[in-house]
C-alpha cells in the first residue's frame, strides 16, 4: 500500500479536479450536486492516507459535515424543483441552499470544523482544501443568492476570521482563520461579478501557496518554529513580505484584489460595510506582524559558528518575493 | 394534525433525520445511519417528483448510485476508525 502512493494520488487528485469541473459547468443543479458528491469521494482518500489518529479523526470530520451540507444542498434543490422557484432569489429556499453551500465552504457561522480539520492535515492538503476545495461551492453560490442573507454572512465572516486568530499559536489554524476571512471578501466578489471574484481567487491561492511552500520546505507548523530558527535572511524576508501580502498592505500584491472591491464598495455607498471590512482587516494585519515583529527583529537569531539555513532552491523564494513586492507596479504595464 | 401535501411528510422525515444527526449519540454508526435515513427521505421525495414525469427515474437511478457511493465511504472511515482506536465511541476522540 505504500508503494504505490504517488500515483494512488494522483488519481484521486485528477478526479478532485474534474469534479469541479462536472460542478461548476452542468447543466442542472442535481449535476452540480453530483460534481460536489465525487470532490467528497475524492478528496477523502487524499487526506486519510496515513495510518495514526490524526488522519483518521480528521478524515472523519470533514466527511460527516461535508456530507450533511451536500445532502442538505440535494433536498433543497429538490423542495425548488417542485415548488418551481427558478429566478425567485430572495425567499427562504435560497438561504437554505445558501447554508448548505458556506458550510461546504467552512464559511462563517459553519465555520467549527475547518480549524480542526486543518490542524489535522499536511501543508499539501491544507493547500487543497484552502484553494481548489472553495471553487465549487462559491461558484454553485453565485448562480443562486440571497443577497442579504450573504451579506449578512459576509459580516460574519470578516468578524470570526479576524477575532478568532487572535489567540492561535499553531500555523495552520492562523492560516485558517485567514482563509474564513478571505471568503467574506471573496463571497462578496461574487456578488458583484465572477470575474473579479476569478481575480481575488487567483491572487489569493498565488498567495497562500507561497506561504504554504514556505511553511513546507521549512517544515514549521507552529509559531515557536518561526521564532528560534536559524534561518536565512531571504528566508525571513520572504515571510514577512508574504505575510504582509496576504493582510492586503499596499505596496504588495495581496492589496490589489481588496482595492478593487474597497472602490466598489465606495462607489456604491456600503458603507457600513467598508467599515467591517477595513477595521477587520486591521485586527488581522495585528496578529501577523505580531509574528513577523517577533521573528524578524526581536527574537533574531543568528549563530556564529554553524552555517546558516540556506535551501537548495533559494532561486523559487526570491522569485516569489519579487512577485509579490512587484506585481502591483508590473500590473500597470499589462494594457489592455 | 391536518396534512394537505405529502411534502410536509418529507420534510419531516428529512427533518427528523437531521435531528438524529446532530445530536450526540454515543456511536459513530448511528450518525451514518441518521444519514442513510436523510437519503431514504430524499429517495421518497425524489420518487413523488419524478412520477409527474411519465416514469423517467433515470435520475432517481444515479442519485442511489451516489448515495450508495457516500454511505460506503462513511462505512469505510467507520472501518478506519475502528481500526485506529478500537471502537467508535465519540469520546475517544481527543487530537483536535
Amino acid at each position: 500500500m505504500l508503494t504505490n502512493n504517488n500515483s494512488n494520488k494522483m488519481f484521486f487528485l485528477f478526479i478532485l479536479f474534474f469534479s469541479t469541473l462536472i460542478s461548476i459547468s452542468s447543466n442542472s443543479w442535481f449535476g452540480c450536486w453530483i460534481g460536489l458528491e465525487i470532490n467528497l469521494l475524492s478528496f477523502i482518500p487524499l487526506i486519510s492516507n496515513s495510518k495514526n489518529l490524526l488522519s483518521v479523526e480528521t478524515s472523519l470530520k470533514y466527511f460527516l459535515t461535508q456530507s450533511l451540507a451536500s445532502i442538505n444542498f440535494l433536498f433543497m434543490i429538490l423542495i425548488k424543483f417542485s415548488l418551481l422557484k427558478n429566478f425567485d432569489m430572495n425567499n427562504i429556499i435560497s438561504i437554505m441552499m445558501n447554508s448548505s453551500l458556506l458550510m461546504k465552504m467552512g464559511s462563517a457561522p459553519f465555520h467549527f470544523w475547518f480549524p480542526n480539520i486543518v490542524e489535522g492535515l499536511s501543508w499539501m492538503n491544507n493547500f487543497m482544501l484552502m484553494t481548489w476545495q472553495k471553487i465549487s461551492p462559491m461558484i454553485l453560490l453565485s448562480y443562486y443568492f440571497n443577497k442579504n442573507f450573504l451579506i449578512f454572512m459576509i459580516i460574519m465572516n470578516l468578524i470570526i476570521g479576524s477575532l478568532g486568530g487572535l489567540n492561535q499559536t499553531s500555523l495552520r489554524k492562523l492560516l485558517a482563520f485567514s482563509s474564513i476571512n478571505n471568503l467574506g471578501w471573496m463571497i462578496f466578489s461574487i456578488m458583484i461579478s465572477e470575474n473579479l471574484w476569478l481575480f481575488y481567487f487567483l491572487i489569493y491561492s498565488m498567495m497562500i501557496f507561497m506561504m504554504i511552500s514556505l511553511f513546507f520546505l521549512m517544515n514549521m507548523y507552529f509559531m515557536n518554529q518561526l521564532f528560534i530558527n536559524n534561518m536565512n535572511f531571504f528566508i525571513k524576508l520572504n515571510l514577512l513580505i508574504n505575510f504582509l501580502s496576504l493582510g492586503g498592505l499596499p505596496p504588495f500584491m495581496g492589496f490589489m484584489p481588496k482595492w478593487i472591491i474597497i472602490n466598489f464598495l465606495l462607489i456604491n455607498k456600503f458603507y457600513f460595510l467598508t467599515f467591517i471590512f477595513m477595521m477587520t482587516s486591521l485586527i488581522i494585519i495585528y496578529y501577523y506582524i505580531r509574528i513577523i515583529y517577533s521573528s524578524f527583529m526581536f527574537n533574531y537569531f543568528k549563530m556564529k559558528w554553524v552555517n546558516l539555513l540556506m535551501k537548495n532552491n533559494m532561486s523559487l523564494i526570491n522569485l516569489s518575493s519579487f512577485i509579490s513586492i512587484s506585481s502591483m507596479i508590473l500590473s500597470t504595464f499589462i494594457f489592455m | 394534525m391536518l396534512i394537505y401535501d405529502i411534502r410536509f411528510l418529507f420534510i419531516y422525515m428529512f427533518f427528523v433525520g437531521n435531528l438524529i444527526f446532530v445530536s450526540k449519540n454515543k456511536h459513530l454508526l448511528v450518525v451514518l445511519l441518521s444519514l442513510e435515513f436523510i437519503v431514504l427521505s430524499i429517495f421518497f421525495f425524489f420518487l413523488v417528483l419524478l412520477m409527474f414525469i411519465d416514469y423517467d427515474m433515470y435520475m432517481l437511478m444515479v442519485f442511489l448510485v451516489f448515495s450508495v457511493c457516500e454511505g460506503s465511504l462513511g462505512l469505510s472511515i467507520l472501518v478506519s476508525m475502528i481500526r485506529s482506536h478500537g471502537n467508535d465511541y465519540f469520546q475517544s476522540f481527543s487530537m483536535l
